[in-house]
């Protein structure tokens, strides 16, 4: 294992969610890395978000994922030493909003992105992993173009059952229906909105449904995807957070919607990935394999 | 029940009840069916099982002479503490909320630690800050609801600053691999001996079902197999026999993969360390 002098501590990358990151360089490798920083609390000492990224984030070896290569322990702080990536996709999107308009990216870019996070989110789900935090900020780039999941402080195992399951999950642009509900039962699907939701931030360069609590997140997504129904989601009715006194409204055309906020033509095949992603029920929504295979992504796997 | 929430004693436990009688030696002994699937096992019957299995291998490892080489490590008391195994771990579930994963995934923690860490045996003296620090590691790695270490260390009856260690030095032992899959022990193992913090001849591909995660089903079924029958162990909270409401299949049956999981576990401790193995 790594010796924290085996690093050169560079400038601060960020705050994360649990830590400090820095920019780091191995001085015996000449390889940058990224240093994130964790405070060993007094109360709670190792924090669990650690404890899950670093036993989670060991298993997934794959080139969408962001490799965790060690972990350096001193006195009251542990240290994750990451892969370096240059970038996140928040930022990239917001290097590209001239003036006050936001601009998506081109299509292209677009789906070879989509493709990579598609490929690290079913990586994960093959290994029973839950990332649970997708978002663009959670997203690293690099200069070659390459995505890679990062921050797995939220993330947990699925193929064990324990009984309890957080509806805290996820930050809200970006969380699925059936969760704002109050459903502790979701699964892979709950990564699978996220994703629908990246596709449609990174074609307008706008988040989807950036609503501002639980309940207007609610009312966005149905005013976009209708209020589901008894018959057109089979017990939605029964989740915790259920309203039934929700206003009804019809599903909008989600590809004029998002067709009206870029300059580029969409491709029907691009809209219908958006719908099989976007699923109100989570019974309904593609899994990421499905997804991988679906036509707008031909060109990569023909 | 929200993340962190102390699961403090206000908490309602119907599954926690403690209807155990002494031994009067006359009545035939009781048979009691649990569930197949352990995550349906009332946590009752599931502490006083696992109560069994500890006490069980802390007889055998107890009577293995020492030698006064034999190293101290920091999950030792001096003296055995007076509270029981059972009193033990009935506490810390019911006062740190204890799901039955974390139960046991407890006992999973034995073979590991001990696969890694060659000092450790579990004996009367370790027990305690043993169990402490594998459910406080347990709950906070694979549940999302768990309580402060100053909780657990509270209802564990250590300081703070003791639980923070006992924490970070088993992490450290088992290089942060602490989800109970088939091949864990075995990409342990591939780290400690290839030096490196991720192993790079991980053994992925020779995972069983639910991609290796049933080993915790497979310690449920050899816990009742083994210490199932009243007989079996020192340890005589309840007088009663467990068996499997339907008996697992044979293993013969079972898909080759499987074997990996039994091939390890046997491997993974000398002496009666491993706990799912039958000593002879």
């Amino acid at each position: 294992m790594a010796s924290s002098s085996q690093f050169k501590q560079l400038e601060k990358l960020g705050n994360g969610t649990y830590a400090t990151v820095y920019k780091g360089l191995n001085k015996t490798t000449g390889i940058y890395v990224a240093l994130k920083e964790v405070k060993l609390d007094s109360e709670e000492g190792t924090p669990s978000t650690a404890v899950r990224e670093i036993s989670l984030m060991k298993e997934l070896k794959h080139e969408n994922i962001v490799r965790l290569y060690d972990v350096i322990h001193t006195e009251n702080k542990l240290t994750l030493v990451f892969e370096f990536m240059d970038n996140d996709l928040k930022k990239y999107m917001d290097s590209r909003i001239v003036g006050n308009t936001p601009y998506g990216f081109e299509m292209s870019l677009v789906k070879y992105f989509e493709w990579q996070l598609l490929q690290g989110v079913a990586f994960c789900h093959e290994n029973r992993i839950l990332h649970r935090d997708l978002k663009p900020q959670n997203l690293l780039i690099n200069n070659k173009g390459q995505l890679k999941l990062g921050d797995f402080g939220l993330a947990r195992a699925f193929g064990i059952p324990v009984n309890t399951f957080s509806s805290e999950v996820v930050t809200l642009w970006y969380r699925a229906p059936d969760v704002l509900m109050g459903s502790r039962t979701y699964s892979t699907s709950i990564d699978i909105w996220s994703c629908g939701c990246i596709l449609a931030e990174m074609i307008t360069g706008r988040p989807l449904f950036p609503g501002t609590n639980d309940e207007e997140q609610l009312k966005l997504i149905f005013e976009t995807m209708g209020t589901p129904t008894e018959r057109t989601w089979p017990g939605v009715s029964t989740l915790p957070k259920y309203n039934p006194r929700l206003p009804q409204h019809l599903p909008k055309d989600l590809g004029a919607l998002l067709q009206s906020q870029t300059r580029e033509k969409m491709e029907l095949t691009l809209i219908d990935l958006l719908y099989g992603l976007l699923q109100l029920n989570p019974d309904r929504r593609l899994s990421a394999k499905q997804a991988l295979n679906h036509p707008w992504f031909a060109e990569y796997y023909q | 029940m929200s993340d962190k929430e102390s699961g403090g004693a206000s908490a309602k436990h119907p599954d926690l009840t403690e209807d155990t009688k002494p031994d009067t030696g006359e009545d035939p002994v009781p048979e009691v069916a649990l569930p197949n699937d352990f995550s349906q096992c009332p946590r009752t019957d599931l502490v006083i099982l696992i109560s069994r299995m500890l006490s069980f291998l802390i007889r055998i490892n107890d009577s293995i002479p020492k030698d006064n080489s034999s190293e101290l490590t920091r999950f030792h008391s001096r003296v055995p503490p007076q509270i029981s195994v059972y009193d033990y771990l009935m506490r810390l579930t019911r006062y740190s909320s204890l799901e039955p994963a974390v139960l046991i995934a407890s006992v999973y923690y034995i073979d590991l630690l001990s696969a890694m860490y060659t000092a450790f045996s579990l004996n009367s003296l370790t027990v305690h800050r043993f169990l402490l620090t594998a459910t406080t590691v347990g709950s906070k790695g694979l549940c999302d609801s768990f309580c402060t270490n100053s909780h657990y260390a509270k209802v564990g009856g250590v300081q703070c600053s003791e639980l923070h260690v006992l924490e970070s030095e088993f992490l450290k032992r088992v290089n942060y691999r602490i989800l109970p899959r088939d091949d864990n022990i075995l990409n342990c193992k591939a780290e400690r001996r290839e030096g490196l913090f991720v192993t790079a001849t991980y053994a992925k591909e020779n995972r069983g079902p639910n991609n290796g995660f049933n080993v915790l089903d497979t310690y449920y079924q050899k816990i009742i197999e083994i210490v199932g029958s009243y007989d079996s162990s020192p340890d005589k909270t309840k007088r009663a026999h467990y068996v499997m409401k339907t008996p697992p299949a044979p293993r013969e049956a079972e898909a080759p993969k499987k074997k990996r999981a039994h091939e390890e576990s046997e491997s993974a401790g000398s002496q009666a360390s491993s706990s799912c193995k039958k000593p002879a």
